[in-house]
């Protein structure tokens, strides 16, 4: 046997496919991963500061470029926090209207966290392509109802910012009728194919136990065969009035967050389908009225006391912890980023795969350094 | 070509240097500019497969795009690592560049022949390794680890394919009798221009243009086998720390190696220029020359078409495809393929061969014995192969989301 030599390369901060400024130091033995430290750090932009700074109302549009992929379900779990902090009531129509963007933001997320699976694994824009498609279309309904593509900025304390209208209503179906045929399409074009399978079957493999011990949430969990999502663990907003399921894998490799991810996506096009169907006979407002109304004659100030609300965002439990000392603005502010906790699992899945399997492994857990660093 | 400047010089060995310089100019220039055609298929035919437009911007269809980028990468600094091996990272370049463009000294442009060599079949495979040494080189003197990485890769892969790759074209090389590229393409010459008589239409020729065209693709470095410069993995490969001309003449190596593979494939199995009229006295060699244009274009589409869809393979899966699956079909189709001669030839001049023995006179009969014995093994074989490779991964995985 020939004396071999440990390698260390640097992957990132400055690589294709790391998504972000991000940085993997992995020791190989020819291509063989020995160990693996991810560095992070680089997209640091005091955050939380600044929500303890800036008063609650400014703190809703930096908390959209935490996980810029989904900004909605950044601002559904920041205003739900400070509604239960300051006991404002939300009517039950803007409670349906914060599902409905939540749902399309969690398909939006998987549509493209699926499609850069795949081109980390090298099939070459086609499929980000076609994730980026429905993308598009969400967020054409995203800009009419917050005027940003990404940086939505759509949800306020007591409900949403505007309400939908007929028009918008209508975008929304229309978007759900063609959305079986995508996700059918997709599956046809990638779930069978051989070389995915080769990449993607036993690779990274993340045992239900050490899952468990990582705390790792999202697909990454429910991929392992855990069936944890917030939604079901611990219902909030109205999410206990929907028919759902909740997919789980049962070897908790790779190719099991994928078909997660997918049937993830058909279970969001159905509760899309059932709060699209009962949206008409939800009562009150798009937004509490009388709250907004004496928000307008002064800013909000929250009752001295703490809270701390989780949604289940796309890449896991996102949590917001809020302290009050009566305030404008938080006294300590504190966030449970899903894909920071999740990343921590990685050097214990990547050990023994090859260099090819980083970048696999990596985009299969879905992170985004907007919330890794915050 | 010697007999018109001979007539301008009225000097032998003047009018032989001369006559090569124009071809040797030709086939660089005809290549370039190919290279440059290749290149705008490329993006547009992937652009139009993901719902996007492609260049399309400078000159009609932006046809003018590589020209465009041609100025760009040459007006580029020039640029050496600190701790590179100089000589070796410019020298990379050059041989991987040199031994592509040799290929082309025998590779006929329809009835356009450069030059016809005995072991024509032999050169070009012996030709494009040399390839793998630029590979090496130029991930060993980069001093990067990508690079380092790369250039291995390549070079693991580059000597794992050759060997399908050469064992294919093997039976096409017995079944023909030489060695010669030009004898290869008569002999799929018909006198009724009946496209039938290209090697991909019998079984032995078609399972060989299978193994030989999954094996070109990875010596070409095309996806689903682009692991040398694998972007996603080692973000350029072995062209990493490569900039302006340098990576420019990298770039067009690399194209012409595919243009190579599809010119080679169209030539061996596809009939090369043979067409409707071809033979005809001039008209007949624009139209080949069409005709080979046509089909080398037509499989380097199919190329595209692979890039567009499929993801790529690890390193190790890459080598048990070239060992597990592509050589044992490799040595089958040699075996069916002697198994087709003798069927043909055996006992032919006393007129007493197998064909007869069972019972069918005459020479289409023993086209068609040989035809299904050969067709029969090769179908088995490759299922059997197939299978073989398949149940490694399904017996020992199921995975299926269920609700909860």
């Amino acid at each position: 046997m020939l004396k071999t030599e440990e390698l260390q390369i640097n992957i990132g901060p400055q690589h294709p496919s790391t998504h972000g400024v991000f940085r993997l130091m992995a020791t190989v033995d020819g291509e063989t991963v020995v160990h693996l430290e991810p560095v992070f750090g680089y997209l640091h932009r005091n955050h939380e500061q600044l929500g303890e700074i800036w008063t609650y109302l400014q703190t809703i549009t930096i908390t959209d470029r935490l996980d810029y992929f989904n900004s909605m379900i950044n601002e559904h779990g920041y205003c739900m926090t400070v509604e239960k902090l300051a006991s404002i009531e939300v009517p039950e129509r803007a409670e349906y209207i914060r599902v409905i963007m939540s749902e399309l933001s969690r398909i939006l997320n998987h549509a493209a966290a699926i499609g850069f699976w795949l081109q980390d694994m090298g099939s070459w824009g086609t499929t980000l392509m076609f994730g980026f498609r429905q993308r598009e279309m969400i967020m054409d309904i995203f800009e009419s109802v917050g005027g940003s593509r990404m940086m939505c900025n759509y949800m306020r304390f007591g409900g949403v910012a505007r309400d939908l209208t007929p028009n918008l209503v209508e975008q929304i179906n229309l978007f759900l009728e063609g959305f079986p045929q995508f996700i059918d399409d997709f599956e046809r074009l990638m779930m069978e194919n051989e070389i995915l399978l080769a990449r993607s079957r036993n690779v990274g493999v993340l045992p239900k136990e050490l899952a468990a011990a990582y705390s790792v949430t999202g697909p990454v969990i429910r991929g392992s065969g855990i069936p944890y999502d917030i939604r079901r663990a611990e219902p909030y907003s109205i999410y206990d009035r929907f028919a759902f399921d909740i997919p789980v894998g049962s070897v908790g490799d790779v190719y099991d967050r994928f078909l997660v991810r997918m049937e993830e996506m058909r279970q969001s096009h159905r509760i899309l389908r059932q709060a699209m169907e009962q949206l008409p006979q939800a009562s009150g407002s798009y937004i509490n009225q009388a709250y907004k109304a004496a928000s307008k004659q002064q800013g909000l100030r929250l009752p001295a006391g703490e809270a701390y609300c989780r949604v289940e965002s796309p890449k896991g439990e996102l949590g917001y912890y809020i302290v009050s000392n009566g305030g404008n603005s938080a006294y300590r502010y504190g966030i449970r980023a899903p894909s920071l906790i999740n990343l921590t699992a990685l050097n214990d899945m990547c050990r023994g795969y090859t260099v090819a399997d980083i970048v696999v492994i990596l985009g299969s857990i879905d992170i985004v350094m907007g919330e890794v660093d915050r | 070509m010697r007999a018109m400047w001979e007539f301008f010089f009225g000097v032998g060995w003047l009018a032989t240097l001369t006559s090569y310089l124009t071809i040797t100019t030709a086939i660089l220039v005809a290549g370039s500019l190919v290279m440059m055609l290749l290149t705008w298929i490329e993006r547009r035919g992937l652009g139009y497969m993901q719902d996007r437009k492609g260049p399309n911007r400078v000159g009609p269809f932006g046809l003018f795009q590589p020209i465009a980028e041609a100025i760009k990468t040459i007006t580029k600094e020039d640029i050496t690592p600190t701790d590179a091996d100089r000589w070796v990272h410019f020298l990379a370049p050059v041989v991987i560049l040199a031994s592509t463009v040799a290929a082309f000294a025998v590779i006929p442009w329809g009835n356009l022949i450069p030059v016809d060599i005995n072991v024509g079949v032999l050169y070009i495979v012996a030709v494009s390794a040399v390839h793998t040494v630029g590979i090496l080189m130029a991930g060993w003197a980069s001093n990067n680890k990508f690079a380092l990485l790369g250039g291995m890769r390549g070079v693991a892969q580059a000597i794992s394919y050759e060997i399908p790759q050469v064992l294919s074209l093997v039976s096409i090389v017995m079944l023909v009798g030489s060695m010669s590229v030009v004898d290869v393409i008569q002999n799929q010459m018909d006198p009724y221009g009946n496209i039938l008589s290209w090697h991909i239409f019998t079984p032995v020729g078609l399972l060989s243009f299978i193994v030989f065209w999954i094996a070109s693709l990875a010596e070409g470095e095309r996806p689903p086998f682009d692991n040398p410069e694998a972007e996603s993995e080692l973000v350029a490969g072995y062209m990493t720390e490569y900039g302006g001309m340098k990576f420019a003449v990298l770039f067009l190596a690399n194209y012409l190696t595919n243009f190579a593979i599809c010119a080679v494939t169209a030539g061996v199995f596809l009939g090369g220029g043979n067409g409707p009229g071809s033979d005809i006295p001039i008209l007949g060699t624009l139209l080949s020359v069409f005709y080979f244009l046509a089909k080398s274009l037509g499989l380097f589409f199919v190329m595209v078409w692979i890039r567009g869809v499929v993801p790529r393979l690890r390193i190790d899966e890459l080598m048990h495809f070239a060992w597990k699956f592509l050589l044992p079909l490799a040595l089958v189709n040699i075996f069916s393929t002697s198994l087709w001669i003798a069927i043909i030839r055996w006992g032919a001049e006393q007129g007493m061969g197998i064909a007869e023995a069972l019972g069918a006179p005459g020479s289409i009969a023993r086209i068609a014995v040989a035809w299904v014995v050969t067709a029969i093994i090769n179908v088995v074989a490759f299922f059997l192969v197939a299978r073989l490779n398949a149940t490694r991964g399904v017996t020992t995985y199921q995975a299926t989301p269920t609700a909860v």
